[in-house]
């Protein structure tokens, strides 16, 4: 059970806590993609980011372009938006959760899991539905997890052992800039004499991306063709070529044969699978077969699946869910007991059939993301954004909250990289100004109790 | 025979869901009260609809339950009923028959998704269409609907019988994605056409009369039975269930 703190009060201004003012923080941890790299080293200036090393470009711009933060809450009237004080946001926050009859508490994955874990507290007091951003991302994978199981490891023993790379559906390149080179086909292995020169990377995509320029073998499939060719290599692994046409998805059964046997002959195959697998026809089947592909080729020899997470702490999301409800999104509590069920109780087919009637949106784009109708509904319903910036959302919200940024200027917690493996931010800058998104939803919920009488 | 006729309220909010699972024949004998969730608030079902009862019966058997009005957003009606029937007179919201044992339910618009979800017997029809997962399993469950019967006289979204064990499904028109995917048992006949049906199949026996739009490519073709090819798989799976299909767009 997570700890929950008592009422922060929010009359005074916030104290330092931590960060420099001056001075170089090493071992930081990236906020940007689920690759959350450890190794970052920020240089402050007079309390600006002067300096970012070792980051990927999109890293070092999270950190030196932290620019256009909204200074204080906002709330929208008829004459347009004004500044409001942090109790005034929170109090409004508590007056439409409190007798919403389907409240939506949507994104989390740019917070730290102790403040996932209150969302998920908040969730259960008024009955609403505490859902993440795997919605809209890896949540089918999750679900083919939970028919088939998850043959997986962690990033270090893919660094460590695998001889042959799978990027299926993926662009690491242009979307997890560093994970080849700290994780998979640039870095050097402990067990293995010419690591870069003995792996061999295999790319499976609809077009040819960056990745797949240096790829030993490129599958170039047809749009919606992944199922195919999964079951096709499936047959093929265990004997029954046979049964296979000459061509699957564009992919000539030739090659199919070369890139099973190559897989067969892996000391340790390592297969790293993106939205391109999980957010196209067939969703969850498609990671599914996935699956089964490396469960077959485990009858061979060492293979393991991980799904390149996209969103900074959206594993922790699911984490924290889960050890407190036992779903790891999507999550309906309008009975009281958690109620699961993808396409029922995720984000945008609630937004969608126009169930919500109030929504909290943390530190997620909904407006950027989301189709048209969800958009429209959560533009026509009482909408609180809780983020640092302001957004495509903002415009659809009555209220937004902005905090201090995780990662940067927010106290320390917990993050979940992308295998599952749980690391501790650090905090570069003091932050005098916002409230961490942990502080806010504490003050909410006990807020909430006291309404409640809980 | 006792004819229930329960008759919606117009609704300030008729977008927000009702959970009815306790809408089954059994319920409306004698003067129990029948409870409904509204979103996060539990009601009486007086609170959203009118009830009319004519006769008076003592077993469920005899029990007949009339839906009028909109219960498009009305979900579970039906859920674990065991005898008696239900007529749904326009459209009706998800999860439809759940877990249904016996009994006859009838729906003369449209069903929404989950219809006769894990159902074990009885008899579905719906005159209109159904969406996804029509005679499917829960979210993680190995086996689907494993008795009865579901008619569908429109088309089925995706996934429709997804997991089927036992019983039959039978869809007049045409169905969505992956029909039949993981089937384990049972009958799933499509009169339309079909998109990857049947895929890692490991039993049973998925018939498509129209065509096949797209085929999983590691079926077995076995031969011919009334004009009509048949197939067997899903070899990537080890399966042995049966594909029987008039035309398809695979070439050997």
């Amino acid at each position: 059970m997570t700890e929950i703190p008592e009422a922060f009060s929010f009359s005074h201004t916030k104290q330092p806590s931590g960060g420099v003012h001056d001075g170089v923080v090493t071992d930081v941890l990236c906020p940007f993609c689920g690759c959350l790299c450890d190794d970052i080293k920020v240089t402050v200036t007079a309390g600006t980011i002067t300096g970012v090393e070792n980051a990927c470009t999109l890293g070092a711009q999270k950190f030196l372009a932290d620019t256009g933060r909204l200074p204080k809450p906002i709330r929208r009237d008829e004459d347009g938006w004004h500044e409001i004080s942090y109790d005034e946001a929170i109090e409004y926050c508590v007056e439409i959760l409190k007798n919403a009859n389907r409240p939506l508490l949507y994104g989390w994955s740019s917070s730290l899991t102790e403040a996932q874990a209150i969302g998920v507290h908040i969730a259960e007091l008024i009955g609403g539905v505490i859902d993440s951003t795997s919605t809209v991302c890896h949540g089918p994978s999750i679900l083919a997890i939970q028919e088939v199981g998850h043959p997986g490891c962690t990033l270090g023993q893919v660094k460590n052992r695998a001889d042959v790379i799978v990027y299926w559906g993926a662009n690491p390149t242009d979307a997890h800039p560093r994970h080849m080179s700290r994780y998979s086909t640039y870095v050097d292995a402990y067990f293995m004499h010419n690591s870069f020169r003995d792996r061999k990377i295999i790319v499976v995509d609809v077009r040819r991306t960056a990745t797949a320029d240096i790829a030993d073998e490129f599958l170039q499939i047809t749009p919606g063709g992944d199922y195919a060719l999964a079951s096709a290599l499936r047959a093929i692994v265990r004997g029954r070529d046979d049964v296979v046409p000459a061509e699957v998805s564009g992919i000539s059964k030739v090659q199919m044969m070369q890139v099973a046997e190559m897989l067969k002959n892996a000391k340790f195959g390592a297969v790293f699978f993106g939205l391109g697998v999980a957010m196209t026809r067939g969703k969850y089947k498609n990671v599914r077969n996935a699956i089964e592909l490396v469960d077959e080729l485990n009858r061979f020899t060492k293979c393991t699946i991980t799904a390149m997470r996209g969103h900074w702490n959206v594993y922790g999301s699911n984490e924290v869910f889960t050890w407190i409800s036992g779903y790891p999104y999507g999550i309906d509590y309008s009975r009281g007991i958690a109620y699961y069920n993808p396409g029922e109780t995720t984000s945008a087919d609630l937004l969608a059939r126009r169930e919500v009637d109030a929504a909290v949106i943390v530190g997620s784009d909904v407006g950027a993301h989301f189709p048209r109708a969800c958009c429209e509904h959560l533009a026509s319903i009482p909408t609180v954004l809780i983020d640092p910036y302001p957004s495509a959302t903002t415009h659809l919200s009555t209220v937004q909250i902005p905090t201090a940024v995780n990662g940067i200027d927010a106290e320390p917690g917990t993050a979940y990289r992308m295998d599952g493996i749980p690391l501790q931010t650090r905090q570069v800058l003091p932050c005098t100004t916002h409230f961490t998104d942990y502080e806010i939803f504490s003050r909410i919920y006990a807020r909430l109790k006291e309404e409640k009488g809980a | 025979m006792m004819r229930v006729t329960l008759t919606m309220k117009p609704r300030s909010n008729p977008f927000l869901p009702i959970e009815a699972e306790q809408i089954i024949p059994e319920n409306f004998i004698g003067s129990r009260q029948v409870m409904v969730y509204e979103g996060n608030k539990e009601h009486s079902l007086l609170n959203i609809c009118v009830i009319r009862r004519d006769g008076n019966v003592n077993t469920p058997e005899n029990v007949s339950l009339i839906l009028r009005g909109d219960w498009s957003r009305v979900k579970r009606v039906g859920e674990y009923m065991s005898s008696g029937t239900i007529v749904v007179e326009g459209d009706i919201g998800m999860h439809c028959g759940n877990f249904m044992r016996a009994g006859k339910i009838e729906i003369r618009g449209n069903a929404d998704a989950w219809l006769g979800r894990e159902m074990r017997g009885g008899v579905i029809v719906c005159h209109g269409d159904a969406g996804d997962y029509c005679g499917s399993g829960y979210r993680g469950e190995k086996r689907g609907m494993r008795g009865g019967s579901i008619e569908v006289m429109g088309n089925v979204g995706e996934f429709a019988a997804e997991y089927l064990t036992g019983g039959s499904v039978a869809v007049h028109g045409n169905a969505g994605c992956f029909a039949g995917v993981e089937m384990r048992g049972g009958y799933l006949t499509i009169d339309g056409d079909a998109i990857l049906p049947a895929a890692n199949m490991v039993a049973g026996e998925c018939v498509v009369k129209g065509r096949v739009l797209e085929m999983v490519p590691t079926f077995e073709r076995v031969g011919e039975e009334n004009g009509m090819i048949v197939y067997h798989g899903d070899i990537a799976n080890r399966g042995k269930g049966r594909l029987i299909v008039r035309s398809t767009s695979r070439t050997e």
